[in-house]
């Protein structure tokens, strides 16, 4: 039977393109011929700002990059600037940035999977992904006194230490967690609509996830054991103990259980921190530690120099942000500016593939495909 | 004019009989009286019915203000606040405002929440052309207002502004969700004071 | 020895330099060979394409292809340098897909021409944009404005008369 084909638009304003997405769709009936996205409606020069400010002015940018998730987006950041200039951070600084770098995989991990399925039309995650999100934001708070644009790490340690009555509050979040995810997993992962909407939706195998560049849960959905935090160590992740989530369906519902399995993992090392915690009031560099005005040992807060001039080199650093590999390539040419900020986006490369992935498929599995490779446009379009 | 059998004559009221009540509002009445939107409730013992006296400006503001549905169009990181006060904990839904819709031309509030590049420009342009009038934006975070910390870049607009009018300004970088109900009241403040009874100073 | 100077073994003659990026095996090519080269990178199980990243440093561009082996956990870096009046240089889309949207963002942004991609237009700005951004001699006083055209397409111009309320 033959049947005309249909133009369909969909975005840049459309409530499940999580932002100024838009598809140009050519449609066979009700399945998908071909799918080209059209990216770029929220292109802001970010590279460009990069080559104009200096290299404190930028941190507060890297946070506009993926908002969900602001504070691995500033480490990635301060650990290039760090490896081109040479700085040696204190071990509390290390811990404190791992902390704040888990919870917010856990918040992003809690928003990503309450949008995947209000876009399928269960209104109740979202609902408990949000209630549980506001008592980490409240935690950030504490931290910085910002909710989504931290501005907390920056080259040599971390900005402020940890307030007083922090820590019990963060226990009493890890406790209330725990329960929490169980209660997710009794809502969503026996239920048997979801299970029709997401297994053998969108499947791509190890091989093409790989060429297409995929990285992060996305990659791990599709049975590739490949985690950055393991596998390229940075930080103190070398002495912390956790697994990586690894699946080997390749489906929808494969990456939707590796991000279920990843809060575990980071409730895991969020407790290990707790626990290991150094004492020490030290949460910036040595090297830069010490205010000139005042010449009072910094111990409490941290001092940077505004003026600040790594020596000229280049130097390609990423790290493994809750949505794929985040890296940055700085280019220094000894001014106070860098020459050059190149952002290696894990939601650009990620969604790559996604015509690939719906070709066949129909508009409603386009939503699923596309909600569980977890995309933030301000990280794709930079 | 019959009803319930007994007799209404409009015209000729006798006032020993109306009673102007001043408790605590406890029926729906009360409360709208209590909001102070109608000018006068009166209540006649002898009637079933009651009557209200006020202006057409302040009951069309009152209905207008009470249920403002917004247009779902987030832009950029401030979107991502808009769902934090669309959800349980700070929770829009007690200003009227739950119902964020999908299309344009069933909303009359445009909450711009984000960075307009000049690529999004022309669109948030039509959808704003698109709602039913009367309606309202409120221009979200410092990028919406003025450009915020893209001012200097080559593909952002310098505040939204410079295509669509806006009504309500709300600082932040993204605004905090009480920052998002204050702008609310705000405009609230706005509509009560609406229409022509405001441009003759009947309506305060 | 390091992977990029496994690489100059194996191909000496498209080789031009070893050296490291800071702490990464870095391979300068000849700009004719790097489709040999990337590909003799991927044999050697180099097959994760992490970034491209073009440079303009005035008087020539400089494009970088960092790749990663998830077999041998280790990295390299492939650096081609190219004229600053004819940027172009072989495109690698038919070795990785993911290569595709990389080069069109380069081209895109910095403006270097990758020959034999199957789609060489913008990605992030709309078709017709004047200037590549990231190069240093970009015009950022000019404005520039976008319409949506007949068909839906976005229409550049520095006439944004239609668009904005007041001048």
């Amino acid at each position: 039977m033959e049947s005309d084909e249909l133009l369909i638009n969909m975005g840049p304003v459309h409530p499940s393109t999580h932002g100024v997405l838009r598809f140009k769709l050519r449609m066979d009936g009700e399945s998908i011929r071909e799918c080209t996205p059209v990216l770029g409606h929220l292109h802001r020069g970010t590279e460009k700002i990069g080559e104009m400010k200096t290299y404190l002015q930028f941190i507060p940018y890297t946070d506009r990059l993926d908002y969900i998730s602001a504070f691995p987006n500033n480490y990635a950041f301060v650990k290039a600037v760090e490896e081109l200039a040479g700085i040696e951070v204190p071990l509390r600084a290390e811990y404190i940035r791992v902390l704040t770098m888990e919870l917010n995989r856990i918040v992003n991990h809690l928003v990503s999977i309450g949008s995947l399925l209000m876009d399928l039309g269960a209104a109740t995650m979202i609902m408990w992904g949000f209630r549980e999100r506001e008592n980490a934001l409240q935690l950030f708070e504490m931290l910085c006194g910002a909710r989504m644009t931290f501005n907390y790490i920056k080259p040599g340690g971390v900005r402020e230490d940890i307030p007083d009555g922090f820590m019990p509050k963060l226990n009493e979040f890890l406790k209330d967690m725990e329960k929490r995810i169980d209660d997710y997993e009794q809502l969503i992962n026996g239920n048997e609509i979801f299970h029709m909407r997401m297994k053998n939706i969108g499947v791509i195998s190890a091989k093409d996830a790989v060429n297409y560049g995929w990285t992060g849960p996305t990659l791990r959905g599709s049975g590739v054991d490949y985690d950055l935090r393991k596998y390229e160590p940075y930080s103190i992740y070398p002495d912390l103990d956790f697994k990586v989530c690894v699946r080997n369906e390749g489906d929808s519902f494969a990456r939707f259980i590796v991000r279920m399995d990843e809060m575990r993992e980071s409730l895991h090392i969020l407790r290990q921190v707790v626990d290991n915690m150094p004492a020490s009031k030290e949460i910036s560099s040595a090297k830069y530690g010490i205010a000139p005005m005042t010449g009072t040992p910094t111990a409490v807060s941290s001092y940077f120099p505004r003026i600040f001039t790594p020596p000229p080199g280049e130097v390609y650093s990423r790290i493994e942000a809750p949505k794929g590999e985040l890296g940055f390539y700085v280019v220094s040419d000894g001014t106070t500016k860098p020459y050059r900020v190149k952002i290696r986006s894990p939601s650009f490369c990620n969604l790559t593939a996604i015509p690939s992935l719906v070709t066949g498929l129909k508009i409603p599995d386009l939503i699923a495909a596309f909600g569980t490779i977890d995309v933030v446009l301000g990280d794709v379009d930079r | 004019m019959e009803k319930g059998g007994i007799r209404v004559d409009p015209v000729t009221i006798d006032t020993t009989k109306i009673k102007i009540t001043k408790k605590q509002p406890v029926t729906a009445l009360d409360k709208l009286n209590d909001t102070g939107l109608i000018s006068t409730v009166l209540s006649a013992r002898e009637r079933e019915g009651m009557i209200l006296f006020s202006t057409v400006d302040q009951v069309f503001n009152w209905a207008r203000l009470s249920s403002l549905w917004p247009v779902t169009s987030g832009l950029a990181c401030c979107a991502i606040e808009m769902m934090a006060v669309a959800m349980a904990h700070h929770d829009i839904a007690r200003f009227g405002m739950e119902i964020f819709r999908a299309s344009p031309r069933q909303a009359d509030l445009m909450f711009v929440a984000g960075t307009v590049t000049k690529r999004m420009a022309p669109r948030v342009k039509q959808l704003y052309e698109m709602m039913p009038d009367p309606k309202w934006v409120i221009a979200v975070g410092s990028c919406a207002s003025t450009g915020g910390p893209y001012h200097e870049s080559y593909s952002v607009l310098k505040g939204v502004d410079l295509i669509i009018p806006v009504d309500v300004y709300m600082p932040g970088c993204p605004p905090r969700p009480e920052a998002w109900i204050y702008a609310v009241i705000q405009l609230r403040e706005k509509i009560k004071n609406q229409g022509y009874g405001a441009k003759w100073g009947l309506n305060k | 020895m390091n992977a990029a100077e496994e690489l100059k073994n194996l191909l000496p003659g498209s080789v031009v330099s070893t050296g490291l990026q800071l702490n990464k095996p870095m391979a300068v090519i000849k700009k004719e060979e790097l489709l040999k080269a990337a590909g003799k990178a991927k044999e050697m199980g180099f097959d994760h394409l992490s970034v491209i990243t073009g440079i303009d440093y005035k008087d020539h561009f400089e494009v970088i292809y960092n790749f990663f082996s998830y077999n041998k956990k280790q990295n390299l870096a492939l650096k081609v340098n190219l004229d600053h009046d004819k940027p172009e240089v072989e495109s690698l889309t038919g070795l990785w897909n993911g290569a595709d949207w990389l080069e069109r963002e380069t081209f895109d942004l910095v403006g270097i021409k990758f020959i034999g991609h199957p789609n060489l237009v913008r990605i992030l700005l709309p078709d017709g944009w004047n200037g590549h951004p990231l190069r240093k001699d970009y015009d950022m006083n000019t404005e520039q404005f976008v319409t949506i055209g007949e068909n839906g397409d976005d229409v550049v111009s520095t006439d944004g008369t239609n668009l904005l309320r007041r001048k």
